[in-house]
């Protein structure tokens, strides 16, 4: 009787071991089972995600296609258009001092609806001085539209002499005028201010500067040497005088010295411009102590 | 599995990524206008550029035009300039009150066949009272230098720093050098036997001589001067080579007065008739 026992427990341990195998391969094909329904879920959602990034894919690659089409003439010249601008901007900024640079010359212009208006500048000797303007209205003839030229300026003169047959000429030949009166004009005014104290007595002058009437005097020692000269410039294009008279103001007659100086002067005042000759007089007054001792 | 997995991972974030593309890029039915206008909004900057650039090339073909109309105008043909300011008030001791500014140009060009090549300095200088501007340095170089009657007056140009003056006579040189060469060519062409050019239609010289009257020669010296104010005038003058001969039989001094005479009658006649009177003079009568 103790021989039947043993064996169940043999088959107990049998059958546990049985279930076990079958727990185990239950679970085995439950995960297998699992993971193919996994597998397949996932299959299906890559089939999905796939179909979806294709359409996608279409979607981008039809819009980049416009916008690049669209945009195709915009974009390549975008870049060539930056430095070129940089190119035709330095030619700018130098034709623009170019035009500048023609007041250097003393004549300049500017083009207007109607014609140019031409800025006449003057100068003497180194001192820029005033510009004047002339605005020609190109038409059949050439007219003066107006002009800010001083009115005894003859410019009727020059404009009837060549303003219809040569401009250049035309308006060289004001250049010279005007130079010149304004160079008569600066050696006036020098003359007025800087010299007063060697004048006896107010400078004479008319506008157009070409009649200039004054009274000096040239001290030596004790003694005043008054004088009186007049000076006339006929040729208006020139700024030093063509006809020089100096007189001596004193009741006595003149030393022959002294009447090599009235004659000195004379000849001064023909040759150095005014301001100067009255310069050299201030300096001078040291040296004709010198020489008359 | 895992790959699958992995799989499934990077087809999310790429789908991701394109959805994002795909918003940034406008729907095909929103047209063209929106793609410049969102251009345009990306690239704001650049296209201002873009539209000034037009403006940019049509403004310097004005001012292309305006150039060509003043060198018309002036017969001054600037190809270069350059500037520099100095600000003296930082180097010089100046008053109060008182600005100094220094200015160097540098400019060159051309007056029909004269090259020139200036640099000069101004001088500013701002008071209360007023604006003073002075040259105080002028440099010129000018070519051809074989005229040599330009270069006395550019050294007198430069010492006086007179600019306007240079460029004035400058003008007025090229006229009577234009138009001694113009003279002297059209009687070369008129009496082509007579008329003797040595130097060719430049030079300063006509010579007046026939085979028909051997011997005799008649030189014309034509000189363009400028005095000290930059005032350029013609000068001419006759010269005679007469056969020794013929001075003995002239006793009433015909050949000794002639330069005096040919004076004279330049300023009765002018010069082109003057000129021709004398080349006929040695022209036989049945030229």
């Amino acid at each position: 009787t103790a021989g039947i026992l043993i064996p169940d427990l043999c088959v107990l341990a049998h059958l546990e071991r049985l279930e076990a195998q079958v727990n185990k391969s239950h679970k085995k094909s439950e995960e297998l089972q699992s993971a193919q329904a996994e597998e397949s879920a996932l299959e299906t959602k890559i089939h999905q995600l796939r179909h979806i990034r294709d359409k996608l894919r279409a979607e981008v690659k039809q819009r980049q296609a416009r916008a690049n089409a669209s945009s195709a003439n915009v974009e390549p010249d975008q870049t060539v258009e930056i430095s070129e601008q940089d190119v035709l901007e330095r030619k700018q900024e130098n034709m623009k001092a170019i035009l500048q640079a023609y007041h250097f010359t003393g004549l300049s212009g500017k083009v207007t609806s109607r014609g140019v208006c031409v800025c006449i500048s003057t100068a003497f000797e180194g001192n820029l001085l005033d510009s004047y303007f002339v605005d020609l209205v190109i038409q059949k003839p050439l007219q003066i539209h107006h002009h800010s030229i001083p009115v005894f300026i003859p410019l009727e003169k020059i404009a009837a002499k060549y303003l219809q047959t040569d401009i250049q000429h035309f308006l060289f030949s004001l250049c010279e005028y005007l130079n010149a009166y304004s160079g008569r004009k600066y050696q006036a005014d020098q003359l007025q201010s800087d010299f007063a104290a060697l004048l006896t007595g107010p400078l004479q002058r008319n506008p157009l500067c070409n009649l200039l009437s004054f009274t000096y005097k040239v001290d030596l020692g004790d003694r005043s040497f008054p004088f009186c000269a007049r000076l006339l410039y006929k040729d208006l294009t020139r700024t030093l005088p063509t006809d020089v008279t100096v007189t001596y103001q004193g009741m006595e007659a003149l030393s022959t010295a002294w009447e090599k100086h009235r004659a000195s002067h004379e000849t001064l005042f023909c040759t150095v411009p005014l301001h100067r000759v009255f310069a050299s007089f201030s300096r001078e007054g040291e040296k004709l102590d010198l020489s008359l001792s | 599995m895992d790959a699958q997995r992995a799989e499934v991972r990077a087809l999310e974030a790429e789908i991701a990524a394109l959805q994002r593309a795909c918003e940034e890029l406008p729907a095909p039915w929103e047209g063209t206008a929106r793609v410049r206008k969102s251009f345009q909004e990306t690239h704001q900057s650049d296209s201002k550029r873009w539209e000034s650039s037009k403006d940019l090339k049509s403004h310097l073909g004005h001012l292309k035009s305006e150039l060509s109309f003043l060198s018309t105008l002036t017969g001054f043909n600037i190809r270069n300039y350059t500037k520099q300011t100095e600000d003296l008030a930082k180097t010089e001791m100046t008053e109060e009150g008182i600005k100094k500014v220094l200015q160097r140009h540098r400019l060159s060009g051309n007056c029909h066949m004269v090259t020139f090549q200036l640099e000069f300095q101004i001088l500013e200088i701002q008071t209360k009272e007023n604006l003073s501007s002075v040259i105080t340095d002028l440099n010129i170089i000018m070519e051809p230098t074989e005229y040599l009657e330009l270069s006395e007056f550019v050294s007198r140009a430069e010492e006086r720093r007179d600019l306007f003056m240079f460029f004035r006579s400058l003008h007025f040189f090229v006229e009577w050098y234009e138009y001694r060469k113009r003279t002297f060519k059209h009687f070369k062409d008129k009496y082509p036997d007579t008329v003797h050019l040595s130097e060719g239609s430049c030079s300063s010289c006509m010579e007046i001589h026939s085979a028909r009257r051997p011997g005799f020669e008649l030189v014309i010296v034509w000189r363009i001067q400028m005095d000290e104010e930059g005032k350029v005038s013609p000068k001419l003058d006759l010269l005679t080579k007469v056969p020794g001969r013929a001075l003995e039989l002239d006793r009433n001094r015909v050949i000794e007065t002639a330069p005096q005479n040919f004076r004279t009658l330049l300023g009765v006649l002018g010069i082109e008739a003057a000129l021709e009177s004398l080349i006929k003079l040695l022209c036989a009568e049945n030229d």
